[in-house]
């Protein structure tokens, strides 16, 4: 009945025996399999949600609805007639900027990633540009007169207009937290005792500078002022242009040259050859001179194992008894043998025979040989007498 | 195939166009000539593979002699076949240089030897040997494993033939001398002598005497062409290690040392290796010497880890001789429970033939005895004692069956079994 069946085993090849005894394999460990299915799931999920998209998370950009972003008002232009043009880089922003008439452009140029002549080329082709926090360079840049003058000092919650400026009287108080202050031109909502203040206007009103982004941000444009400064800053024509210039809009020509640059041609070419030289020596000293051979090893056993063995269990479980009865059995035919007595003899003529050779009263020797040891102490002690004993009757 | 270290500096001389001229191309065009040099290298190597490898050289050699496996390689190609072997002699065999240069010219052979010091008794083997031919700016080498199995039989190292001379002198001894005094069966007649005070009266030839004037004895010489069957117990208890060896090394050297005494002693020789089955066998009855013979028949033995069959070795023995003979039983005393294996089979041994147990007997035992100083000394010192009397038990239960019994540590074992066999001997027991 086997032969058959093994071969029909063999024809079906070796990968049906291998799915079965992966099958085999899966099923004998279940948990396992289980565990490890359990762990890639959640790895996965974990991975997913690192990776998925989270909408726009860009400061003030127009499609952000976070509280850093600026959709709200945004929004709130464009229900007021406001067109405003979404610019994601330089070119599109001079687009915007081109094809429409008298417009104001917005710029929050956070890393300075604009050069000198693309911000005058953006102030020129704008009719007013109102700047968010801005950089030492930018306004350089600008040249509108306007510099910078410190932070809003901390417990600086709301800020009063204190300035002439249309825009800022019909808004009253703003929000101050965490603002920039600006000097020059005409400056408003001046933190107390300084005379620069969050917003300033060039005297020809063309550049408007706003320090603090809270005015414009979703999570504080209810509060305050701030949406009626924001609305009367962006909303003053039909067009605005929304920039937000980031890091694709950096001019690269200019930047310092990288080592890799600075070192000669071919020592790129150096680490790869050592890597073959590398190669060529693993593959030199790898390769052994024919296959292994094999040292077939005889079995050794040390023959005092089963004695230390017993020793130890003796030891675990203070088999006192035990240890007493061989030593003491011992001890009394190795006597025997010394004083030349037969197989047969008994224990209490062994005794005699070794109390009359040491001349001690036989009940001294009966004692010692007859003795319990209660302790281990005691054995220890009575193992040593005995020992002694067995030396004197020797060296008679 | 395999490249030569000649190669990997070619390589790294390399370095030099790569760096002189950088770029890709440069790069890959180094590393195309390299790859063509090495393959050219490749090409014009002779090829091992038409190499043919004939062994010489010794079968035999002692544990731990210096001896040359010789071997003579024949290049049947068309081309030198220059570059190295290796023969691959297992571990033990100690080969001092395996990896030889070697340089054969087409159609020609050439002799190499590689020295060994074997350092383990039993038969050593060496399965291929490896050639590495390489080409003729030797960069790369075409490699080629050629079975060719070698093979050396190390001998058990009959460290006890230094106990010989004097045995052999006692043996000597007993001749002419010891039936003298003990009369009986089995002493034959060896010559007539003049009588000297000290004889025994009662072995004068008083017909002899009558025909001289001076008193004459007859004299005995002891029992010639008597059978000794030696059987070795190759079973798991063999595997145990006292001192230094392993029982059975011990039980060899005192088979070896038994073996040569009785065959001068006139006596004819068997040995035996048994455990569930003969594993060696070997005797007087053959051709050669009896000691080149044993040796032989024990240099491959080995432990084996299984239990030892005592009940057929009766029938082993009766296989061996009909007569009544002297049986050595070289065996432990303390494997297991030696009164259902061990006892009866000598018991029924014993009823026909004279019988002898060798066992060793672990010296660590008696130092274990003397450990008396705390707890864990004492409870080692009781169970020593324990395996002790356990093989005082057996060796009497065993005498009690009239077998002798040679119970000696490891270095004493093969006199003691040769003082054994010239007591029975002088006994007139065999």
């Amino acid at each position: 009945m086997t032969g058959p069946t093994t071969e029909a085993a063999r024809e079906a090849g070796p990968e049906r025996t291998a799915v079965r005894s992966f099958r085999v394999r899966l099923r004998r460990h279940r948990g396992l399999a289980a565990l490890v299915v359990l762990v890639a799931v959640g790895l996965g999920l974990v991975i997913w949600a690192q990776l998925a998209p989270k909408g726009d998370v860009v400061p003030l950009s127009v499609s952000n609805a976070g509280p850093g972003g600026a959709r709200a008002i945004a929004q709130i232009l464009g229900e007021h007639g406001v067109q405003v043009h979404d610019a994601r880089n330089y070119d599109s922003a001079m687009a915007a900027l081109d094809s429409s008439s008298s417009p104001t452009l917005l710029l929050y140029d956070r890393n300075g990633a604009l050069d000198a002549q693309r911000l005058r080329d953006l102030a020129d082709s704008s009719a007013r540009v109102v700047v968010v926090s801005p950089r030492l360079e930018t306004l350089r840049a600008l040249d509108g007169g306007i510099r910078q003058a410190g932070v809003v000092p901390d417990g600086t919650p709301a800020l009063a207009p204190g300035c002439s400026l249309p825009d800022a009287r019909a808004a009253g108080q703003v929000s101050g937290g965490s603002g920039f202050v600006y000097d020059g031109g005409t400056t408003c909502f001046r933190p107390s005792g300084s005379a620069a203040g969050v917003l300033a206007a060039s005297t020809d009103g063309r550049l408007v500078v706003l320090g603090s982004t809270a005015v414009l941000g979703n999570e504080r444009l209810d509060e305050l002022g701030n949406a009626a400064l924001g609305l009367r800053l962006l909303g003053s024509s039909p067009d605005l242009v929304w920039y937000l210039p980031s890091l694709e809009d950096m001019d690269l020509t200019g930047s310092p040259r990288t080592l890799d640059e600075l070192a000669p041609d071919w020592v790129r070419f150096i680490g790869p050859w050592l890597v073959v030289v590398a190669l060529a020596a693993i593959a030199w000293r790898g390769r052994r001179h024919g296959p292994l051979v094999f040292e077939p090893l005889p079995v050794v056993v040390k023959a005092v194992e089963t004695a230390e063995g017993r020793a130890r269990l003796y030891h675990d479980y203070r088999a006192m008894d035990q240890a007493r009865d061989n030593l003491r059995a011992g001890t009394l035919s190795r006597l025997a043998a010394t004083l030349r007595l037969g197989p047969g003899t008994t224990a209490e003529a062994i005794v005699d025979a070794t109390a009359r050779q040491l001349g001690k009263p036989a009940s001294t020797v009966s004692d010692l040989v007859n003795e319990h040891p209660r302790s281990e102490a005691r054995l220890v002690a009575w193992a040593r007498e005995l020992h002694t004993l067995e030396k004197e009757v020797r060296r008679r | 195939m395999a490249i030569s270290g000649r190669f990997v500096l070619l390589v790294l001389l390399g370095l030099v166009p790569v760096l002189l001229l950088p770029g890709w191309s440069s790069f890959f065009a180094v590393a195309a000539v390299l790859a063509a040099a090495a393959g050219a290298d490749l090409a014009l190597a002779g090829s091992p593979r038409l190499l043919q490898v004939v062994r010489s050289g010794p079968v035999n050699v002692a544990l731990n002699a210096r001896v040359p496996a010789e071997l003579t390689i024949h290049n049947g190609g068309r081309r030198r076949v220059r570059g190295s072997f290796r023969d691959a002699w297992q571990p033990s065999a100690g080969a001092a240089n395996p990896v030889q240069p070697v340089d054969v010219p087409a159609g020609e052979s050439r002799r190499a030897a590689v020295v060994l010091r074997p350092v383990r008794r039993g038969d050593l083997k060496s399965p291929h040997v490896t050639f590495r031919s390489f080409g003729p700016m030797r960069l790369a080498a075409r490699q080629r494993t050629i079975a060719s199995a070698g093979s050396i039989r190390v001998l058990p190292p009959f460290n006890s033939r230094r106990h010989l001379p004097s045995k052999l002198q006692k043996l000597r001894e007993l001749d002419g001398k010891a039936a003298v005094q003990i009369r009986g069966a089995g002493t034959e007649f060896d010559s007539l002598r003049d009588y000297v005070r000290g004889d025994d009266v009662r072995s004068i030839d008083w017909r002899a005497t009558a025909r001289r004037s001076a008193v004459v004895v007859r004299t005995w010489r002891p029992e010639r062409d008597r059978r000794v069957v030696m059987v070795l117990d190759t079973s798991r208890t063999a595997a145990a290690r006292i001192d230094d060896e392993t029982r059975l090394d011990s039980g060899l050297e005192a088979a070896l040392l038994l073996g040569v005494l009785a065959e001068r002693g006139g006596d004819r020789v068997d040995f035996l290796a048994f455990d569930r089955r003969a594993r060696a066998r070997a005797g007087t009855a053959g051709k050669g010497n009896l000691l080149g013979r044993l040796v032989q028949a024990m240099a491959p033995l080995e432990p084996e880890l299984i239990e030892m069959d005592w009940a057929a070795v009766p029938a082993e023995v009766r296989a061996v001789t009909a007569h009544r003979s002297l049986v050595v039983l070289l065996t432990s005393l303390d494997g297991g429970a030696p009164e259902e294996g061990l006892i009866p089979a000598a018991a029924q041994l014993a009823a026909q033939h004279v019988v002898v147990v060798a066992a060793v007997r672990d010296p660590q035992l008696g130092a274990m005895l003397a450990e008396r100083s705390d707890a864990a000394g004492v409870f080692r010192a009781a169970a020593a004692e324990r395996a002790l009397l356990q093989r005082a038990a057996v060796s009497s239960e065993l005498r009690r069956f009239g077998v002798e019994v040679v119970d000696a540590e490891p270095h004493q074992l093969p006199p003691g079994l040769a003082d054994m066999y010239i007591r029975l001997k002088a006994a007139g027991r065999l």
